[in-house]
Order: C-alpha cells, then sequence, then structure tokens
C-alpha cells in the first residue's frame, strides 16, 4: 500500500509537470518547423499522434548555415499526452483536497483533461473527407483526399458495378515490381510513381513525356512530379500520378497515366470484356446522396478575394425518408447522420463545390473543456485578484 | 523654482493638450470644400471622393497615400517646391502624365537592380518613370524568368525585380484610370467601375458619376481652379444626395489620415518612457521631489497617448465595420494598446513607476512594428469569406491578443527588474519585492487570457472546417505561449524556481511571443530555404538575442545584484 502511495506520489509531482510541458514544447516546435518540409497530417501522425519520433537535428538550424545530418529519439505526442494525463488525476488523488478554494483549479484541470480526452478522440475516430460536386450533379461518396486508391471498374454488369481497388500505398512501393492478386483481370506494374503532380497539356509536354504512356488519355496530356506540399504551404493537397504498365501474363495491354484529375474514363479490354481503370481518391460510400443545386461564389468587387461562398444542395436519404434543400455557406455547416459539412473549397471555374465532410464523436469536448478552465481560472485567480486588492485599499 | 517639481506635471499636461489640439486642427484642416484661398486647386474635395480599390470604398486620398506608399515607402513625394501630399501625384499622373513619368517615386535599393536599370546615381534610392522606362522590356524579361521560381524560393534580386515590375503595372494601370474603381454606382443596378475599361472599343462610360469626374479631371488639368472647385462641390453634393454612406466615410477618413493618431501616440509613449528614465536618474537625488513629479508626468502623457491610439482604433473600427483586430497590423497596433491599462493596474498595485515605463516602451514598440507593416499598402483591407465572422473576430482574435499583450508585459516588467537590479542600485527594498509579484501576476492573467483565446480560435475552427484543432504553424504558435506561461506557473508553484527564475523565464517569454507572433509566418518564407536577411527576420532575430542575452542577466547571482547590495 505504501509502494502504490509512494508510486502515485512521484507520478503527481509538480517537477514531472513542468519536465512534461517542457518536453511538450520541444515537440510542437519540432512539428512546427517539420512542416516546412512535409504536409502537415505526415506530421500530425508522426509527431502528436505517435508514442516517440525520431526528430532531425536540422530542423533547428538553416541548411545555410551548417549541415547536421542525424536524428535524436524524443517522446512523441501521444505519450506526453497520457504523461500529462497520468500527472493531473495523480496529483488530484494526492495533493488537491476537495475544498471551495480549491474548486477553480479542480474545475480548471477537469477542463484539461478533457482537452487530452478531446484531442485523443479526435485522433482515433475523426474521420475527414471531402465531396466534390459539380454543378447540376449529385455525389454518394467521401473521398479521402490524404490517400489514393487504383480502381479497375468491371462494368459489365448494367445493375452494378464490380470495383477492385489497389491502395496507392502499393503502387508506391512496388517500383518496378508487378502487383498481382487474384481479383485482378491483369497485372500491374508501376512504371513511374510521383506522390504529387502536375499536368502537362498536350502542347505543355514534350514528345519524350508523351510517350510513356501507349494508351488512354495518357497519349495525349502528361503528368510531371512536383515536390508534395508542406505544411505552411497552407491546406493544398497532394494530387498523385502514376505510369501503369498493365499485363496479362507477359503480353502487354498498354501503358497509362492514371490521376484524380483524369476524370473521363479509360478503358481496358481484356478477354473480350471492357474494363475501367482510374487512380482517385479512397472512396466511402454513403445511404445518402447530395446533389448540388446551385453554387454561389461572391469576389469583392474589382479584385479575386472571396466575399463568401455558398451552396445549395438537396439532400436525399430514402431509408430515413429525407428529401430537403439546405443551403451550406461559410460558418453555417450542415450536421446530419453523425457527419458535418463543411463548405470547404470549389472547383476551379465556380462549376462545382468542395465540402469538407467531418465524423468526429469528440466535438463537443472542446466546448465544455473550454467553458470549465474559464470559469475556473476565472474563480481561481479572480479570488486573489480580489483578495489582493482588499489589501491594497486597507 | 521651488514649487517646479509640483507644477511640472500640470505644465506638462498643458503643453500636450496643445498638442492634441494642434494635430486634430491640422487633421479638420482646410475643412472646406472650396479652395481656401483663390486660385488654389480644391484638394480638400478631391482628397474626400470615394472610390473603390480592394474591395473597400475609401477616399481618393487614401487610395493616393497607399499608392505612393506601395512604390516609393514614404506617403509625400518630391514635387515641385518640396515635399507634397500623395494627392497631387495621383492627379498629376491623371492629368499631366509627363510630368508625372519625371517624379521619383520608384523605389529600388537592391545594387544589383540598379545596375542592371543603369541607374548609377548611388546618392538616391528612388527613380523616376523616365529613368526606368528604357529598361522595360529587361525588366519584363528578368521578371518572367523569376515567376518560374516560387516567391519562397526567390532570391533578393528576383523578389525586387518582380516587385519592381508589379509596381511598373501598377503605375500603367492607375495612370490609363483602370485603377482604382473611381465611377461610384449613384442609380440602382450600377456598381463601382473604372473610368476606363479594359475594352478599348466600348463606349466610354456615361453615368452621371462617370461624367461629373471627367469634367473634374478636365478643370484640373487645365488649371481652372474656379471650375474645378465648382465641380467638385456639385460632385460631393450629389453623392451626398445618393451615395451618403460613402461620403460620410469617406470625409472622416480623411481627417483621420492627416491626424496621424498612432504615430503621434508612438511619440508620446517615447517621451513619456524618457521622462521615466530620467525620473529613475535623478531618484537618488530627489527621491521626494523630482522622483514622483517626472513619474506623475509620465503617466499624463501615457494617458493622453492611450486616448489618442484609443481614437485611432475606434476609428478603424467604424470605418471598417468590424473589431479592432483584423491584420498583422492592427495586432500589433491593439498589443500595445492591450498593454497600457494593464500597466496601470499593475502600476497602482506597485506604485513605483516602472510598470508605466514598460507601457510606454511597449506602446512605442508596438507601434513601431505596425509602421513597418504598414508599409504593403491599405491596413483596411477585406477579410477573406472564411474569416468574415465579427463574433469570432471580437472574441478569439481579441483575447488571444491580449494574451500577447500580457505575456509581453510580463517579459518587459522582468526586463527592467533584472537590469534594473543587476547594473544599478535604483531597485532598492520595496521595489525589488514588488516588481516579481508584478512579474508573477501578469502571468497568470497571460496563462488565462492566452489559454481561453487558444481555446476560442479551436472551437472558431471547429465552426467553420470541423476540426477543433488541426496542429498548423500558427495554431502551434499560440499552443507554445499557453505552455510556456503554464510552465512559469507550474514551476513557481513547485518550488523550483523564484523571483530570479520566473523573471528569467518571463523574459524568455518575449521569444516565445514574437515567435508566435511573427516567427511562424516567417516559415512559409523559409527560414530553411533563403531569405535569412529578410530585415523582418533579421529584427526578429536580433530581438531573440537580445532577450537571451537579457535572461544570462538574470542568471547573475543575487550576491552580484547592485541593488540587493545596496538594499543590505
Amino acid at each position: 500500500m505504501n509502494k502504490l502511495k509512494s508510486i502515485l506520489k512521484s507520478l503527481s509531482s509538480l517537477r514531472l509537470t513542468v519536465v512534461l510541458l517542457a518536453l511538450s514544447m520541444v515537440l510542437i516546435l519540432a512539428g512546427t518547423l517539420a512542416q516546412t518540409e512535409q504536409g502537415v497530417w505526415m506530421v500530425v501522425e508522426r509527431y502528436f499522434r505517435s508514442l516517440y519520433v525520431a526528430i532531425p537535428f536540422q530542423l533547428f538550424v538553416p541548411t545555410k548555415i551548417v549541415r547536421i545530418p542525424g536524428v535524436f529519439p524524443f517522446p512523441g505526442g501521444l505519450t506526453l499526452g497520457v504523461l500529462l494525463f497520468v500527472n493531473l488525476l495523480a496529483a488530484h488523488a494526492v495533493r488537491f483536497t476537495l475544498s471551495w478554494k480549491r474548486a477553480g483549479m479542480i474545475a480548471t484541470h477537469a477542463g484539461v483533461l478533457l482537452l487530452l480526452v478531446g484531442e485523443f478522440v479526435t485522433g482515433a475516430f475523426a474521420k475527414e473527407g471531402n465531396m466534390t460536386i459539380a454543378e447540376g450533379e449529385s455525389a454518394n461518396y467521401i473521398e479521402d483526399t490524404r490517400s489514393c486508391e487504383l480502381a479497375v471498374i468491371d462494368t459489365s454488369d448494367p445493375g452494378d458495378d464490380l470495383v477492385v481497388v489497389v491502395p496507392a500505398r502499393m503502387l508506391g512501393q512496388a517500383g518496378g515490381d508487378v502487383i498481382t492478386n487474384g481479383m485482378l483481370p491483369f497485372s500491374v506494374r508501376v512504371v513511374e510513381w510521383m506522390p504529387n503532380s502536375r499536368m502537362l497539356g498536350p502542347m505543355q509536354a514534350s514528345k519524350g513525356q508523351l510517350a510513356k504512356a501507349t494508351a488512354g488519355v495518357g497519349t495525349q496530356v502528361a503528368a510531371a512530379p512536383v515536390a508534395v506540399a508542406t505544411g505552411v504551404d497552407g491546406a493544398d493537397i497532394d494530387i498523385p500520378a502514376a505510369y501503369v504498365e498493365l499485363k496479362r501474363g507477359d503480353a502487354s495491354l498498354g501503358t497509362y497515366l492514371v490521376t484524380p484529375r483524369i476524370n473521363v474514363p479509360q478503358t481496358v479490354d481484356v478477354g473480350g470484356k471492357r474494363y475501367e481503370i482510374a487512380l482517385r481518391f479512397e472512396r466511402g460510400y454513403r445511404p445518402y446522396t447530395v446533389k448540388l443545386i446551385d453554387f454561389k461564389h461572391d469576389r469583392f468587387v474589382g479584385t479575386e478575394t472571396a466575399r463568401n461562398f455558398s451552396s445549395l444542395v438537396r439532400l436525399t436519404d430514402p431509408s430515413e425518408r429525407v428529401d430537403r434543400e439546405v443551403l451550406i455557406s461559410m460558418n453555417n455547416p450542415l450536421r446530419y447522420a453523425g457527419e458535418t459539412f463543411y463548405q470547404a473549397s470549389f472547383a476551379p471555374d465556380d462549376s462545382g463545390t468542395v465540402l469538407q465532410v467531418v465524423r468526429n464523436p469528440g466535438w463537443l469536448l472542446p466546448y465544455v473543456s473550454c467553458a470549465l478552465v474559464a470559469l475556473g481560472l476565472l474563480v481561481h485567480f479572480g479570488s486573489r485578484l480580489i483578495s489582493s486588492v482588499r489589501r491594497k485599499v486597507s | 523654482m521651488k514649487n517646479l517639481p509640483r507644477w511640472f506635471p500640470a505644465i506638462v499636461l498643458i503643453c500636450v493638450v496643445a498638442f492634441v489640439v494642434s494635430i486634430f486642427a491640422r487633421g479638420i484642416g482646410a475643412g472646406d470644400l472650396g479652395g481656401g484661398s483663390s486660385g488654389a486647386m480644391p484638394l480638400e474635395g478631391l482628397a474626400r471622393i470615394p472610390v473603390s480599390a480592394g474591395g473597400r470604398t475609401k477616399p481618393l486620398d487614401t487610395y493616393a497615400r497607399n499608392e505612393l506608399l506601395r512604390m516609393s515607402g514614404k506617403q509625400t513625394y518630391e514635387g515641385d517646391g518640396g515635399s507634397r501630399p500623395a494627392i497631387e501625384w495621383l492627379l498629376e499622373l491623371w492629368t499631366k502624365p509627363e510630368a508625372a513619368a519625371e517624379r521619383r517615386v520608384f523605389r529600388i535599393d537592391h545594387p544589383d537592380v540598379r545596375s542592371l536599370l543603369a541607374l548609377t546615381d548611388a546618392t538616391r534610392t528612388r527613380f523616376s518613370w523616365t529613368e526606368i522606362a528604357p529598361k522595360l522590356e529587361e525588366i519584363f524579361r528578368q521578371a518572367q524568368l523569376a515567376s518560374e521560381i516560387s516567391r519562397k524560393k526567390q532570391d533578393p534580386f528576383q523578389k525586387q525585380i518582380t516587385d519592381l515590375y508589379g509596381k511598373l503595372s501598377e503605375y500603367v494601370q492607375v495612370q490609363n484610370l483602370r485603377e482604382p474603381y473611381t465611377v461610384a454606382p449613384l442609380a440602382a443596378g450600377e456598381e463601382w467601375a473604372p473610368l476606363i475599361g479594359t475594352d478599348p472599343h466600348a463606349k466610354p462610360l456615361d453615368t452621371e458619376s462617370a461624367l461629373a469626374l471627367r469634367g473634374i479631371l478636365a478643370s484640373y488639368a487645365l488649371g481652372d481652379a474656379a471650375d474645378c472647385t465648382r465641380r467638385v462641390a456639385e460632385y460631393h453634393a450629389v453623392l451626398d444626395a445618393k451615395l451618403p454612406s460613402a461620403g460620410a466615410a469617406s470625409a472622416f477618413e480623411v481627417v483621420m489620415s492627416r491626424c496621424e493618431p498612432f504615430y503621434n501616440a508612438s511619440i508620446l509613449y517615447l517621451v513619456a518612457f524618457l521622462l521615466g528614465c530620467v525620473a529613475m536618474l535623478v531618484s537618488p537625488m530627489s527621491p521626494d521631489r523630482w522622483k514622483p513629479s517626472l513619474l506623475r508626468s509620465a503617466l499624463v502623457l501615457i494617458a493622453v497617448a492611450f486616448a489618442i491610439q484609443t481614437f485611432g482604433l475606434a476609428s478603424r473600427i467604424y470605418l471598417q465595420g468590424r473589431p479592432p483586430v483584423t491584420n498583422l497590423y492592427s495586432s500589433a497596433v491593439f498589443i500595445g494598446w492591450a498593454c497600457v491599462p494593464l500597466a496601470l493596474v499593475g502600476e497602482w498595485f506597485s506604485r513605483i513607476g516602472v510598470l508605466s515605463m514598460a507601457a510606454s516602451l511597449i506602446g512605442f514598440a508596438t507601434l513601431v512594428v505596425a509602421h513597418n507593416l504598414s508599409a504593403s499598402g491599405d491596413t483596411m483591407e477585406m477579410m477573406q469569406a472564411v474569416l468574415d465572422s465579427n463574433f469570432w473576430l471580437a472574441t478569439h482574435v481579441v483575447v488571444v491578443t491580449i494574451g500577447y499583450s500580457a505575456t509581453f508585459l510580463a517579459g518587459f516588467i522582468a526586463i527592467f527588474y533584472v537590469v534594473g537590479g543587476v547594473f544599478t542600485k535604483l531597485l532598492r527594498g520595496e521595489a525589488m519585492k514588488a516588481l516579481p509579484k508584478m512579474v508573477y501576476g501578469v502571468i497568470c492573467f497571460a496563462a488565462f487570457a492566452s489559454f481561453v483565446g487558444t481555446v476560442l480560435g479551436g472551437i472558431w475552427a471547429d465552426q467553420s472546417w470541423g476540426r477543433f484543432w488541426g496542429w498548423d504553424p500558427k495554431e502551434n504558435g499560440a499552443a507554445l505561449i499557453v505552455v510556456w506561461n503554464l510552465l512559469i506557473l507550474h514551476a513557481r508553484w513547485g518550488g523550483m524556481i523564484r523571483d530570479r527564475g520566473v523573471a528569467a523565464l518571463a523574459i524568455a517569454g518575449n521569444i516565445v511571443t514574437s515567435w508566435s507572433w511573427f516567427g511562424t509566418n516567417m516559415l512559409g518564407v523559409g527560414l530553411h530555404s533563403y531569405g535569412f536577411m529578410d530585415s523582418a527576420v533579421f529584427a526578429l532575430v536580433t530581438f531573440c538575442l537580445v532577450q537571451l542575452a537579457l535572461v544570462a542577466c538574470a542568471l547573475v547571482p543575487t550576491a552580484r545584484w547592485r541593488s540587493l547590495a545596496a538594499t543590505s
């Protein structure tokens, strides 16, 4: 029993709190600097939602001044968060007694605990995706813009499509190897993989670039690799591209260019059957359908600065007997079926809308946390301030 | 003479009131619409004509000032007979372009750009259109080359040539009356429009506003002051009847620009700070007479400077219809502004003069920072759609900025404590005890404001795109301030640090805050790729190094502190 108490006591130490806070600062700083080279989601996974992280020394020194190789190990955000959580709980178990004088601090700490729980829930359970809809069209799926898949679609059944997908991760790792699977009608050899790309039109692409593909759209347009988007660039997303050679045994069915930017179907005929192939963002299908009736994008007069945008949509969900029109605009999201639809962006020439769709079971926690902390600190520091003022006046 | 210390604050008050009256008199100035003296052009009335640029309706005067500021770095130019206001330059550009082409309004600093343009006069940094024009093709070619490199990776030469090309194109746009949108919407269905459109074959606009403006410019070009005065007055009468809101706001903005409230407040803060320094210097000789007298005088100056700054902030709120902080520029103004009342509360507690000195120093420094941030043009630009929420601007942005203010204030009080304690004998007894308490109290407030402000920002993000926390650089910067303040508080509660330690960490807090405020914005500019010599980065790095030196001072053992030695 005494042993338990002494463990609890050392877990509750203020010294541990200070050390953990200091380590958190180093981690946050490193995670910020890392975003000059990596995308924000990569950094979040590696730094803030991991048990430990290897931080390159170079992050803290500009390469202009000196080049330093090597990394050092550091506790990740998950480790630090759990330790802070335990430290705070232990402190209340050991030191804090329930009293009105302590009420402010207890409320504050409860709020901080909730904040940590909220971020954990978000990291573990929240799902984010995009719904891109052109005006007049509908969508019943959500795209995850952080991961791609190569879809091979058998359209021979007029009622249902049969889709086999290869995750982009496998394409990226293949490096010239051939991907085969019993469910695929052909094998796939990755000739070139680009994690982020730009398109070259018929006039921009060189002959050599156009010759990379032997079939499909890639004979008219080409893709070239560009650096992956970094966290400091803002909300840019990576749009990958690949040249893939499809093979049946040793016979080549042609080399295709695939990328989410190509939105016309590319077809391959295999053994008398026609398949479509596409590299697209991973899709999650939904029981409901969102149809874009009208997209509005106002600009300030004489500028390109957006004044506001809004999407008038028709939401239909036959199983729930839902069929209604909704106006989604900046700061006015639609909440439906546990998901929230935000006006996020728009198609290049205002021809369509991009909605961000988020499912986060922990979304309410920060609100409660904020209220608790604000109230707690107000009570705690406020009562101290009042008593100092009283002393001063008397 | 004997009673001088007693009367000194009153004398300062009288002087400063006279100063304020003179500022406002200059602002209201030749307030009539006419030309004042006969034969002079009706500049006042011309300055107040509302136009639309960058999506905002503003007086022609503001437009001219911002354009000139962007091109030359100043709001005035060298005209015939000395320094002239921007509005005259703009009108000359529209009515006598050959004369305007001789004005030296393009600022070019980079030596390589100058030698490329064969601008050999090393004694000046501003050049005229005529001097640059022979090399237009070369500038275009260089700008094309540079445009293939992303802005972040461009070297200083490429940046300057790109900027210069942008300025030259804008100059042509303005000269051809395509910018700003001068034609006001006076009838239903009309919108703000340029006087001359991009289509050269289109019929010229014949709306009431367009006809009036053409008449005004024609009479200005002919130098017919009487006719111009009459036309301007008529146009204002039409505007007052058909577009009353724009007219009133325009007139007010012209007055505000001329009062220069932030510039004048910064002068008063500086004088207050210097008075405080003198008070500290004379305190050993005259602790009961001159010291309190000078400190009271400094307080008078701070109060008046604060009032002027408040007027400036209130004017911006009125003109923009927005809460006070909308961009980096206004955050600088607001940080200094919010520090002053905080410091004065502390001054009431401690009564040693140091807090008002800290307030005046921060007030001055932040206004200097703001001034340097204003060079890019209109400081009241329109908000991006995602930021278009007065509720969140008023809550999250204001609270988090107050958090920045308080963290800076704690850091600055700590600087006074450390510098005064280590190097001087001025902080005896009471002061040595009171100052650390003040630092601690302000940090408590800073922890509160920065935490609540940051979490409110998360809630705004959740409302806007469903992500409470995204770990992006700006959010992380705010989090660092919160965690730093919490770290100081917990270390003190745990007895790990005392007065000296709190002071050292509070000074280091200045680095954390300036990183969050500016450093995160500079990341995009590439501390890792280039632009390390960028002046703002240089200023930030210098500031941080100075703070580190001060932290080192705080670590001097207390036995060596001169103030403590003097006390014992």
